[in-house]
């Protein structure tokens, strides 16, 4: 790997980003319906232009792009239509909130799937295996608000032993244990569908490899079942994993939408939601602006990451 | 050893008075929002910011149970010069949340802010009325109006909550960030002490609110963006008050620690038929509707029975005004056909409604995407207005799509909606030709002239003459299709009590009153 190869991906890295700004811009504008602000047909024609005035949208599209696209240059994404704060400030006090959830399903999802993936890989057909194949089938297909729901019900209403939604009890904020009991019924909820997704990755990854002809040569030479399984199948079975792992990284930033409105978790999904639904342009074009560049990085550090695990790409690089 | 006796006593002292202050104030108010209200009465957009700055910031008056004004910030105010001044008295021993004092000056700063659209207001029609607002001394301010407006005490509580120029001043209500959305400060019987952005408002009693000292410790109102959840918490006592729609009453009926509750709300829901479409201009075509439409079914079938059955534009809650002589009109769609019939309107063959041309009675009916009652009850109007023979195409559509592509500029035949008035019979803005909120373009000089007189009339018998006939026009020149006053209803937990019977936004402008065993 070179100093060019590296700067030759950062440059894609930046026009990407500014194409997916100019898009942006254009499809939430000719988007029909128009701020929230101003969808309330109460309004009288006065407060309605004052309020068009105020936002700037009383302007013509290209002036309003050229002012959008200089004040992005110089690093300013504007003001929230809705909250009237600068954007950035706006999705800072949402991304930690989002990052703990989401940090904390992906925990959760690694550490079920990868032993259960390996474990039905290594024996395939088994009974535990067809259980597990099952099961996660089961988790894909089921809709999220309605497992989200249905946990409520269960935990919150009838048993009470869970709350039903928020991220602390109101007063409470900044206490460990009452954040992680608000914590487990959404990790839960976002972990289910990815950890069916990762474990059936994992289980065909492991599957392949464990065919192959080095690994019955190590079996054969006596190595060991903890051996075998670490050294000579889970790292060649990693790199699949590692990029079904990687699709799933945007998720972290970008926050999980329903999830996060049926728990009622302050995260980045519901505010997405809110942005998208207020048509709350800056705050559109900021979260936007902010997952790409997420997204960019990731892959970017998934990319180098590869040589790391395979010297085969190293050669190649 | 003596000593040591003291202070044993001194502690039980302290015991005991800690415990008569905690059995004089307890509990905390827990009340959903769908998300981050913004706490400055004058730019509130949404119901839930109204809701949370009805408890933040009292107005001068503010409704009773039977929806008059009554004193809050005044003392007392009379009218002179024809109904053109109005001079309050105000209170001398309010003090604003940070601790200085609320003077007459501060009345004149909220309503010249709330009167000026560069500001953000969203009240400038409501006070449109206002030619002068001036400060005669501390405790008296007089408010000179262009024209004699019945409506404008009325109004005065129904969203002008008073703000702090000492805090304000200067900068337009819309850039004060700061206040609107984490520090507000207002003279109500709670105050903020804690936001979290996304999450939560917490708030606690006001120990020197000018008014009956508030039994609540505080309140706290919490961000449940989804319907289904707040009722969840509702059941799991991690809220204590939710409105519900009428669909999801079922899993609350049967639980021992909620009661079911109904206000009335000074609404109407109803259709538009966009008179500048030739098809609706006759005023016979829209009467004919009134027969057309099974609207008990709407109201039995899809509301569950919680609303009332309309005559006219004038919501039942409305209770002074609202004329209960007036016969409603009842389904029977034999006489909407011969109503149509006189408007020239035939089926032909196939049943199908054509006129002398041949032309077929057609057109698309709009109606916001996503709540079910609204969905459901377009679909009844569509399918009844089938049965006379109009070929009616159903389309929902996202609310503000709705709003600015189609209602505002006038580009639709017909669209389901609802109006949210204040507890007034004023309606001059909706029903009024050219008025602002007049979406259907409904004209008649004779419901102009009225409702003219009745924004001017003060003296409360003549107007109710004048609304009783507005009333009984709409009757047979109907503006729009009413189809129901919906109640609204309050899915709250039996341990609160003192909560006055009136719609949740007036309800917690005494939340002073309310209780939590």
């Amino acid at each position: 790997m070179t100093l060019s190869y590296l700067l030759r991906r950062v440059f894609h890295a930046l026009i990407v980003l500014v194409m997916v700004g100019i898009i942006t811009f254009f499809v939430v504008r000719l988007a029909p319906g128009g701020p929230s602000l101003l969808a309330d047909p109460k309004l009288s024609s006065v407060e309605r232009q004052a309020i068009e005035q105020r936002l700037g949208l009383n302007e013509p599209l290209p002036v309003q792009f050229t002012k959008w696209a200089g004040q992005t240059a110089r690093g300013n994404l504007g003001n929230s239509f809705l909250y009237g704060a600068p954007t950035v400030q706006i999705i800072m006090t949402r991304l930690p909130n989002t990052l703990i959830l989401a940090g904390t399903s992906l925990l959760l999802t690694l550490a079920v799937a990868l032993p259960l993936g390996l474990a039905s890989g290594m024996r395939p057909g088994s009974v535990f295996d067809r259980i597990t194949s099952t099961v996660s089938l089961v988790f894909i297909a089921v809709p999220v608000f309605w497992f989200g729901l249905l946990l409520i019900i269960l935990f919150a209403v009838t048993w009470r032993i869970l709350p039903a939604g928020g991220m602390n009890t109101a007063g409470q904020e900044g206490s460990f244990p009452d954040l992680l009991r608000h914590l487990i019924l959404p990790a839960v909820v976002l972990s289910a569908a990815s950890i069916a997704e990762i474990l059936r990755y994992t289980r065909s990854s492991t599957r392949t490899v464990s065919t192959q002809d080095y690994v019955r040569t190590a079996r054969a030479k006596g190595v060991g079942q903890w051996a075998l399984r670490s050294r000579h199948i889970l790292r060649n079975a990693a790199i699949p994993i590692l990029t079904a792992v990687g699709l799933q990284l945007p998720r972290l930033i970008g926050g999980a939408a329903i999830t996060e409105t049926i728990f009622g978790w302050p995260g980045m999904g519901r505010l997405s939601v809110e942005a998208a639904l207020g048509r709350d342009y800056p705050l559109i074009m900021g979260i936007t602006l902010f997952v790409a560049l997420a997204v960019v990085t990731f892959n970017l550090l998934i990319d180098l990451m590869y040589p790391w695990l395979d010297p085969r790409v190293r050669a190649e690089a | 050893m003596p000593r040591r006796l003291f202070s044993v006593g001194l502690l039980t002292l302290s015991f005991a008075l800690t415990l008569s202050s905690a059995q004089a104030q307890s509990g905390t108010l827990k009340l959903p929002l769908i998300n981050d209200p913004i706490m400055n009465p004058v730019i509130a957009p949404d119901l839930g910011s109204v809701l949370i700055n009805k408890v933040i910031f009292p107005g001068l008056v503010r409704p009773n149970e039977d929806l008059l004004p009554e004193p809050d910030l005044a003392k007392s105010w009379t009218i002179t010069g024809g109904g053109l001044v109005y001079t309050f008295t105000l209170r001398n021993d309010v003090k604003w949340h940070d601790g200085k004092p609320f003077t007459a000056a501060d009345v004149v700063f909220t309503f010249k802010a709330a009167t000026d659209p560069k500001s953000g207001s969203r009240l400038v029609s409501d006070f449109s009325s206002i030619k002068d607002v001036v400060a005669v001394n501390p405790t008296t301010v007089r408010f000179t109006l262009s024209r004699p407006f019945a409506p404008f005490l009325t109004l005065l509580g129904h969203n002008a909550g008073i703000l702090p120029k000492h805090l304000l001043d200067g900068k337009p209500l819309n850039d004060a960030t700061a206040f609107n959305r984490s520090t507000p400060i207002g003279t109500g019987p709670f105050k903020v002490t804690r936001v979290v952005p996304g999450a939560s408002i917490t708030l606690e009693a006001n120990k020197d609110y000018y008014g009956t000292k508030p039994k609540l410790a505080g309140m706290v109102f919490k961000v449940v963006p989804d319907i289904n959840t707040q009722v969840a918490q509702l059941r799991s006592g991690e809220l204590d008050w939710v409105n519900v729609e009428p669909n999801s009453i079922a899993s609350l009926q049967n639980d021992p620690n909620i009661t079911l509750k109904q206000a009335n709300a000074v609404q109407h829901f109803l259709v538009f038929f966009n008179q500048k479409n030739p098809l609706f201009a006759p005023a016979k075509v829209r009467e004919s509707m009134q027969y057309a439409v099974n609207r008990k079914a709407i109201i039995d079938g899809v509301l569950k029975g919680y609303a009332d059955y309309p005559t006219g534009t004038l919501p039942t809650a409305l209770k002074k005004y609202y004329d209960k002589t007036i016969k409603p009109v009842q389904y029977d769609p034999a006489r909407a056909k011969q109503l149509l019939a006189e408007a020239g309107w035939k089926p032909d063959a196939k049943g199908q409604l054509v006129n002398a041309r041949g032309e077929p009675f057609k057109f698309t009916l709009i109606v916001d995407r996503g709540n079910p009652s609204r969905e459901q009850a377009a679909l009844a109007v569509q399918q009844d207005l089938k049965k006379v023979g109009m070929d009616v195409t159903l389309q929902p559509l996202e609310f503000a799509t709705l709003v600015r592509d189609y209602l505002i500029p006038g580009k639709y035949d017909a669209n389901l909606i609802w109006w949210t008035t204040p507890p007034d019979p004023d309606q001059y803005s909706y029903y009024a030709t050219g008025q602002d909120n007049n979406n259907a373009f409904f004209s008649s000089p004779r419901a102009d002239d009225l409702l003219k007189r009745g924004r001017e009339t003060a003296d409360v018998a003549q107007r109710q003459k004048i609304y009783n006939e507005f009333q009984r026009l709409e009757m047979t020149n109907p503006p729009v299709l009413v189809l129901y006053y919906p109640k609204e209803l309050q899915a709250i937990r039996k341990n609160l009590s003192g909560v006055p019977d009136l719609g949740i936004r007036d309800a917690l402008r005494h939340s002073e009153d309310f209780q939590l065993k």
